[in-house]
């Protein structure tokens, strides 16, 4: 095996998404204060932009660092939803969500938007009533 | 308000729940006029989608007037009338810029959890499961439209409810149907089914220039109807002989329909009581999601290089996909949740034209509070049930 292929970081600590905008639009909104996905940049991960391919709009790479805990921790997170990756990925999605449409997806089930610490207790499909917004 | 809301396996409910409210800058409120009772509603309510909270609101065939926009949506008006389609599309990303609305990436909040089933997410939808985003669906007073700058057709014209209601789910999902199939004119089509949707598609197939439509189902009364008014040349019902696949064979002197829509989807029935026994108890224990005879047999009937269209609704898992007809008959196997968007303004167009008149299809008119004895008469095809129209 090549020396490249044996420092890929592994699946578990990358995360990406594809956003159908021009790279220096992606990267200025990136940077900026109004898109600014918070827990990427808090668990200082390192962020890779390139294009895609065609008219595909722009690429980002993110590259987490390793979490405490190991193997056990790792299973934890992963049940709970709180681990990195999936935390990563509801923050690249709201940012995505944000740069093409002005908003993020909001539901009855899912009113923060996406958020995988709540795929295992999903509200109901109706209307919040007075507590709208809040879980 | 009130709403109809999933209650458990074979239960629904209307129930009291508070009035939605703009959530967001492109919202709409809509105060719902007619709504209706869909096929796949039934998926819903016999327990084949995973996902379902008690609860949920459920329908996502609606429309009604507009009551409330969000500060983004200036291309409706208080007071407009509005159907809306019922994938929930943003209109920015990728998908929705090549008009592939059903698969938008941006509308659904639950997207992680449709990932692990289906490798990527597909788009918000109406009160159909958490996976599809988790939103409340239509058969209620009043819904939250998101995207509302997108998605919802304004009615100019005084064509009553029922002519222009299915815009929002099947009479597009027909027509993509037949749309996929590449009619030129000439062709066979044969459509499995004989649902709203499958006459949906026969009508649309018509349209759209084939010679001979074959419709396939276990009711006489649907076949009836099949023949009577949307189109159909031949009819076959497999309760009477299970061998479909020959029938259809026979009806086309050995070549096989040029393409073939399945709008069955997950809880086919097959005429012969083993098969259907199969598949039905691998079903029950879980083993399998959908019993899959009509994708089986569209697939087993289709003439080599044909076309067979899949819009009836599939979840998850099939047993015994037939690759090897698949493979060496060289078909091509199209699918989709339909993009209704694309098919919204066309079709209205043919309806106020007079081409087709979707009404044909209502055979029950209930209040909104009759919606649980609406799914159990649909459900088991009781006094010749088609489709239901609730009224809030």
């Amino acid at each position: 095996m090549s020396r490249a292929l044996q420092e890929v970081v592994p699946l578990s600590r990358r995360a990406s998404i594809t956003v159908n905008r021009p790279r220096e639009t992606v990267e200025r909104l990136w940077r900026g204060p109004d898109h600014r996905p918070e827990y990427i940049h808090s668990k200082g991960a390192a962020v890779r932009f390139a294009d895609a391919p065609g008219d595909r709009g722009t690429e980002i790479h993110v590259e987490l660092r390793p979490a405490w805990g190991g193997k056990a921790g790792e299973i934890v997170r992963k049940v709970t939803g709180s681990e990195p990756r999936a935390k990563a990925m509801d923050d690249l999605r709201h940012f995505k969500q944000l740069v093409e449409t002005g908003v993020i997806a909001r539901s009855d089930g899912a009113p923060e938007g996406e958020l995988a610490e709540r795929d295992l207790r999903q509200r109901p499909a109706r209307p919040l009533g007075e507590r709208a917004g809040v879980s | 308000m009130r709403a109809n809301v999933w209650s458990g396996r074979n239960e629904v409910r209307v129930e009291n729940v508070p009035d939605p409210k703009v959530l967001n800058e492109r919202d709409a409120i809509v105060r719902i006029t007619s709504t209706a009772i869909c096929g796949s509603d039934l998926h819903l309510y016999d327990g084949y989608i995973p996902t379902m909270k008690k609860g949920d609101i459920l329908g996502h065939e609606f429309m009604g007037e507009v009551v409330e926009t969000g500060k983004g949506v200036s291309n409706l008006q208080v007071g407009d009338r509005v159907v809306v389609p019922f994938p929930i599309a943003c209109g920015d990303c990728w998908a929705c810029r090549h008009e592939l609305y059903s698969v938008c990436e941006n509308s659904n909040p639950n997207a992680g959890m449709a990932e692990k089933l289906f490798g990527h997410s597909t788009a918000g939808i109406f009160g159909y499961s958490h996976l599809t985003g988790g939103y409340a669906g239509g058969q209620a007073e009043y819904a939250r439209v998101p995207f509302a700058d997108v998605g919802p057709i304004k009615i100019e014209d005084d064509l009553p409810d029922e002519k222009v209601l299915f815009l929002s789910d099947i009479l597009p999902t027909g027509w993509f149907g037949a749309d996929l199939c590449d009619i030129k004119g000439g062709e066979v089509i044969a459509v499995f089914g004989a649902g709203p949707v499958g006459l949906f598609a026969m009508a649309s197939a018509a349209l759209l220039g084939a010679e001979r439509i074959v419709a396939i189902d276990e009711y006489d009364y649907r076949l009836r109807m099949a023949r009577d008014k949307a189109g159909a040349t031949d009819v076959i019902n497999f309760s009477h002989d299970a061998d479909v696949v020959e029938q259809l064979k026979e009806l086309t002197a050995g070549r096989g329909p040029d393409a073939v829509i399945d709008a069955v989807g997950m809880e086919a029935v097959h005429g012969h009581g083993g098969v259907h026994a199969y598949d039905r108890v691998k079903q029950a224990t879980r083993l399998q999601t959908e019993r899959g005879h009509a994708l089986r047999d569209a697939i087993l009937a289709c003439r080599p290089g044909g076309i067979v269209s899949v819009i009836g609704v599939y979840g998850g898992l099939l047993d015994k996909f037939p690759a090897g007809a698949f493979m060496n008959k060289g078909l091509q196997l199209r699918a989709g949740q339909a993009h209704v968007h694309r098919y919204l303004r066309p079709l209205y167009e043919r309806i106020r034209d007079g081409e087709i008149d979707p009404s044909f299809v209502v055979t029950h008119r209930l209040g909104l509070d009759q919606a649980p004895e609406g799914f159990e008469t649909f459900k088991h095809k009781q006094d010749e049930c088609v489709k239901v129209v609730l009224k809030p």
